[in-house]
């Protein structure tokens, strides 16, 4: 995005909406230049296919330019946005995944009776930072990502990839705010217990060195 | 005291800061007394870090970028 400041930006696409649902086609351009990043961005991390991405893209661009006066501003329109790219991606991948569920009780340390815990736990996160920029590194987490169900990946993607606020995440996906935390927190224990074998594993080589 | 468990399940409210205070300074203190759940905290902080850089960093490739260009004036001239 051009702009920097937030509150300009905002008006600056309320305007180019507007003008969209006037009949001024020649800004369509503009309003797609906004959101192209952000759509390809969160098709892919939903779909992991280039070429899914691109359809995906094309059509949500399709949607927003065809379907504009449809658009009535009670959400906001970022919302309106991601929820048609969140519907499109799982169009594509309907016949490709089936759906898994997590049990928490996996992803949790083990606790006694009295919900204290019982087996050591090792802190891997001052390592992460120089690990960061490993290509071994990155397909790990890709890959950890990709295992997560899709109930909860893509509040993951929508609030800490997308950086949207819960409440933007329970609009584009409408649910309600404790089942989009309650998914979140999900999908972070699912990665850090993925993760963890990984960076345990490597504090380890460190430590034998 | 508050334990490990609870904390654990109150870890994501915790973090985005919006547990009641009180709730909040009880996790705080079992924290101080619990290296376990410390490592717990600074692992699940680095996770959704380190998943936040990596997956951010998708760019439309430049042959995309073309398509959708041409892409876009074709539907504008169309209407």
């Amino acid at each position: 995005m051009s702009f920097s400041n937030p509150k300009q930006d905002k008006t600056e696409e309320e305007k180019l909406v507007r003008d969209l649902q006037a009949g001024k086609s020649e800004v369509f351009d503009k309003l797609a230049a906004l959101y192209q990043k952000k759509i390809y961005a969160l098709s892919f991390n939903l779909t992991r296919n280039a070429m899914d991405s691109e359809d995906v893209m094309q059509e949500v661009l399709l949607t927003l330019f065809k379907k504009i006066h449809t658009f009535q501003g009670r959400s906001a329109f970022s919302s309106w946005v991601y929820r048609i790219t969140v519907n499109t991606a799982y169009m594509k991948l309907r016949s490709k995944k089936k759906e898994k569920s997590i049990s928490l009780e996996e992803l949790y340390p083990s606790f006694s009776g009295a919900g204290f815990q019982q087996e050591k736990i090792q802190d891997w996160s001052e390592h992460t930072e120089s690990l960061l920029f490993a290509n071994e590194t990155r397909e790990i987490i890709q890959k950890a990502v990709d295992l997560l169900p899709d109930k909860e990946k893509v509040v993951f993607l929508l609030r800490d990839v997308e950086g949207l606020s819960t409440e933007e995440v329970s609009e584009v996906l409408e649910l309600t705010i404790p089942a989009v935390k309650s998914r979140l927190h999900r999908a972070r224990l699912f990665l850090r217990k993925k993760l963890s074998h990984y960076f345990e594993e490597y504090k380890v080589r460190k430590e034998l060195k | 005291m508050i334990c490990c468990k609870e904390c654990l399940e109150l870890l994501c409210d915790y973090l985005d800061g919006e547990l009641d205070p009180k709730i909040s300074a009880s996790l705080e203190e079992h924290f101080q007394d619990c290296p376990p759940c410390i490592a717990f905290v600074n692992t699940y902080k680095s996770t959704t870090h380190i998943s936040r850089t990596t997956m951010k960093n998708v760019e439309i490739p430049e042959v995309v970028q073309a398509r959708l260009k041409k892409f876009i004036d074709e539907h504008k001239s169309k209407q």
